[in-house]
């Protein structure tokens, strides 16, 4: 070897040998920190004799610092920064949060958090299986010595909050979107254009939306899609169209965390239910038809969205379509004021009264929850700055920015009061905006606030959402507050049978929608009978009615 | 492990030299023990102690109890006799051994005829885009590729669709992505689409080391360009052919997991698209059924092993095997 090749090799190899080290350092100090807070938080209730347990602390008296992480694959935490209202809170709270990224992948990222003991601060998530699993390993801070202390949380939420105890009766988990009254947007959104070109037929009944999507379809041809449900794999407006058949039929019945059908006293199965045989013969003849989106189950959000956008859409249902349906609203109108979008009263079945039809359901939980881990310094002071956030002034500061531009002070009421700058559309952009730290929206509060600004405008100026919330969406939205927590351990015998079933019932939901004829239909869903109950649904329905039962007593009896 | 330090013994006890001491001879190429050493230490660190892991799938494991494997219960082979068990054990292993043969018997070749191809082209700029093209997709992340997959097959102005409706070889647009019957040949088509460009770099680069004289003593005997293909340039490249099959038959029960996670959205598809990866996935790490999840990982990794070494042993007849 040439003395030149040898100095090129040594080069290299050093350089080879220092990357592997540098890799090896960089990864260590990523960990270091994470041990730091947990040896804090041992230290932390000695470390502040000054301060007797008993003392309220005053959320912005001193700074706060916690990590926050939200445990879903579509969200992040956003920058603390990036937002009008985070930016307030730092400049006058003295609040800052630390995002925690699950990289689109949660269930890894929660795993090693938890396999590496680094839990952040706060997390986000859903009620349920996750929370239950971190609380019986000791992991989650209770709330229940904070509640009387910071009181919005219990003013606002009442008696309800007994539903969100644990088994062993204490408070772990601070509810997002919680509300005594009726909510939610499940609904039918309607093509304008479309409805008018087409003489504004009679919309009230399944047999009248049939015979519109026939209208439809000979009309525009392949141009306009004549029902579009959504994301038809999690149900959305195909569910939405089961609700039609029956009276007081809930969405929630074919959930994952439900599917099963009350009937008298017991919980029973979704797939001899006569009312869901029903609603998928038609969803499959209308489906065989070509009157629902061929893309139903494969379609992505962006596609969606796009058609809704372009107006190429007659019908449009689902969970959720008030968004969507409002941004394509607002844009069509710009050009074309007679085009645009409407909601519609749900669609029935002939002969069932209309009144007792709710295309979609609301919990007085509302959605997921916030939970404060053992890893978090200053818990008290976390539940401190989540419960300002849940009460007026938080919500305010999100809805419609910081006090003095468009709002200052409330009124005897506790509403806002709005001043005369008061900008609709600067407020619906930081509603849009805050969306993501929207973290424990307390609906309680903000939708009466929300409406009084709202019913004072004519109906055309009316914010589109604002206006089929008031008058469609809540009023056609049912209680299913006594469904909630029926969902096994994951791991264990009943979790196992939970997720066979969830896997047969997601794909003979498919299989049936897209059956040749009604015959299908029913062989399909006995087939699908046939491997749930061999699978042990009967078994897991049995301790759901007996969950189910404990929910309808607790909440009764309050 | 064992037979290659074996076979390395009984190669140095042929050597007439006297055996020197294991520490000089590590001084003496110190500089090139240097190169070696970073990277075993990497494999070692992050693939080998690590696998203690596997222990977990012999215990009901609790996260909980974090690196402390210990702590956790021992069960037997609890979990595997469950996934034998399970229902979906034969559909799951049927996709797994199908789409993973498909992608073998058509994913492997491909790059090859693509870089024999690639060869024969003279005009040097007209080759340049065509490797640039066909190598970018590598590139991309599957959830990129899913969703040009998706738009190109979809119902509603899809590309492909609306293709085959202009050249009235359809009435009605199909829906790909929602029949069973196309699921595998997409899967495979749209695999071998991202990943041939890149596989065939490494034939172009053995293809370059063929002997020139070789073609022109061809070209001089009258063999057509095909017979100097078949003759000259399979041949020489064999080695690297024979290495590379036995490394993708190692690899032979990954049938994939982003791509048809990504493009098996339709829940219909499930009976041709649940393999154990995926199936490991939604049933395992979703449900934190750590144990299980780990079990089925290890059942497919000693299949796996079994089959490189049955290819290995296989290879080393033509003399060209791994160890």
């Amino acid at each position: 070897m040439t003395k030149a090749r040898k100095t090129t090799m040594l080069i290299v190899s050093a350089i080879l040998v220092l990357a592997t080290v540098l890799a090896g350092c960089s990864s260590d100090s990523k960990n270091k920190p994470s041990p730091s807070p947990s040896s804090n938080a041992t230290n932390t209730p000695s470390n502040n004799p000054e301060e007797p347990a008993s003392d309220v602390w005053e959320f912005g008296s001193e700074a706060l610092e916690f990590s926050m992480y939200g445990h879903y694959s579509w969200y992040d935490v956003p920058a603390w920064d990036s937002t009008v209202a985070g930016r307030w809170l730092k400049e006058n709270k003295k609040l800052n949060i630390t995002p925690i990224s699950a990289g689109g992948n949660p269930e890894q990222k929660l795993s090693t958090m938890i396999a590496s003991k680094s839990l952040p601060d706060v997390m986000w998530m859903d009620r349920g299986a996750d929370v239950e699993r971190l609380r019986e390993a000791g992991q989650l801070v209770a709330f229940d010595d904070y509640l009387d202390k910071y009181p919005n949380l219990k003013t606002w939420m009442g008696k309800d909050l007994n539903l969100l105890r644990s088994s062993d009766g204490k408070l772990y988990q601070f509810p997002n979107w919680y509300t005594g009254r009726a909510n939610g947007n499940a609904g039918y959104v309607i093509n304008k254009k479309i409805y008018d070109e087409l003489g504004q037929p009679k919309l009230e009944t399944t047999d009248d939306l049939y015979n519109y999507l026939v209208a439809v379809k000979a009309k525009y041809g392949d141009t306009v899609v004549p029902f579009d449900p959504d994301l038809a794999k999690d149900s959305q407006g195909l569910g939405v169209l089961y609700t039609a058949f029956k009276e007081n039929a809930s969405y929630t019945h074919l959930h994952a965390n439900v599917r099963a059908v009350p009937q008298g006293d017991n919980l029973t199965s979704l797939f001899t239910d006569p009312t869901f045989r029903e609603a998928q013969k038609y969803i499959a003849k209308l489906y065989r038809e070509k009157l629902i989106t061929q893309d139903a189950f494969t379609q992505t959000r962006d596609q969606i969205e796009e058609r809704i956008m372009q107006g190429r859409v007659a019908v449009y249902a689902g969970a959720n379509p008030t968004v969507v349906a409002m941004n394509a609203h607002q844009e069509m109108v710009k050009k074309d004021p007679e085009s645009g979008y409407f909601m519609i009263w749900p669609i029935h079945k002939e002969g069932l009264d209309k009144n007792k039809i709710f295309p979609g359901t609301y919990t007085a939980l509302g959605w997921n929850v916030n939970v404060i881990t053992k890893a978090a310094k200053d818990p008290e002071k976390i539940f401190a700055f989540l419960d300002w956030y849940t009460g007026p002034e938080g919500q305010s500061l999100l809805f419609f920015g910081p006090e003095g531009k468009n709002w200052k002070g409330f009124d005897s009421e506790g509403h806002p009061i709005f001043t005369d700058d008061y900008n609709a559309e600067e407020v619906l952009e930081l509603q849009k905006a805050h969306d993501p730290i929207m973290w424990n929206g307390n609906t309680g509060f903000i939708d009466p606030a929300k409406m009084k600004y709202e019913s004072k405008l004519p109906a055309h100026e009316q914010n589109w959402a604002a206006r089929y919330q008031s008058e469609i969406t809540w009023p056609t939205q049912s209680n299913a507050t006594e469904f909630i927590n029926l969902v096994p351990q994951p791991d264990s015998e009943l979790g196992i049978v939970k997720q066979r079933v969830d896997d047969i019932y997601t794909q003979a939901y498919a299989q049936s929608v897209m059956a040749k004829d009604d015959a299908e239909v029913e062989s399909i869903l006995d087939k699908a009978e046939k491997d749930a109950q061999a699978a042990g649904y009967g078994e897991l329905l049995e301790w759901r009615t007996v969950e189910w039962k404990k929910n309808i007593e607790i909440i009764a009896g309050g | 492990m064992a037979q290659a330090t074996t076979e390395q013994r009984t190669r140095l006890e042929q050597q007439p030299k006297p055996k020197k001491n294991i520490f000089v001879r590590f001084l003496k190429q110190w500089d090139i023990q240097l190169m070696v050493w970073p990277g075993i230490l990497l494999i070692f660190v992050f693939a080998y102690l690590p696998m203690y892991g596997i222990l977990t799938s012999f215990m009901d494991y609790n996260i909980f109890t974090g690196g402390n494997i210990w702590a956790n219960p021992w069960v037997g082979f609890k979990h595997f006799q469950m996934f034998f068990d399970s229902p979906e054990f034969y559909n799951v292993m049927r996709n797994t051994i199908v789409i993973s043969l498909l992608k073998f018997v058509i994913g492997f070749p491909a790059p090859i005829i693509l870089a024999l191809m690639l060869n024969e082209i003279r005009h040097m700029m007209f080759k340049r885009i065509v490797q640039t093209v066909t190598y970018l997709p590598h590139f991309m992340s599957w959830v990129i590729v899913a969703g040009l997959v998706m738009s190109m097959l979809s119902t509603e102005n899809g590309s492909v669709n609306m293709l085959l409706k202009s050249v009235n070889m359809i009435d009605e647009p199909i829906n790909f992505l929602s029949m069973k019957e196309y699921f595998w040949s997409i899967l495979i088509s749209a695999n071998v689409w991202k990943e041939i460009g890149f596989g065939s770099i490494v034939y172009l680069a053995a293809i370059s080391g063929v002997d020139p004289h070789l073609y022109e003593a061809a070209d001089i005997d009258g063999a057509s360009k095909f017979k100097q293909i078949y003759l000259i340039t399979i041949p020489t490249i064999m080695p690297v052919v024979i290495i590379f099959m036995i490394l993708s038959i190692g690899n032979l029960l990954n049938a994939g997991f982003e791509d048809i996670l990504l493009l098996a959205n339709n829940p219909v598809l499930r009976p041709v698209s649940d393999v154990i990866d995926t199936y490991v996935y939604r049933v395992g790490l979703s449900n934190f059924r750590y144990s299980y999840a780990t079990a089925v990982g290890l059942f497919k990794a000693v299949i796996s092993i079994g089959l490189l070494t049955m290819a290995n042993y296989i290879a080393r007849r033509s003399g060209n095997s791994l160890w």
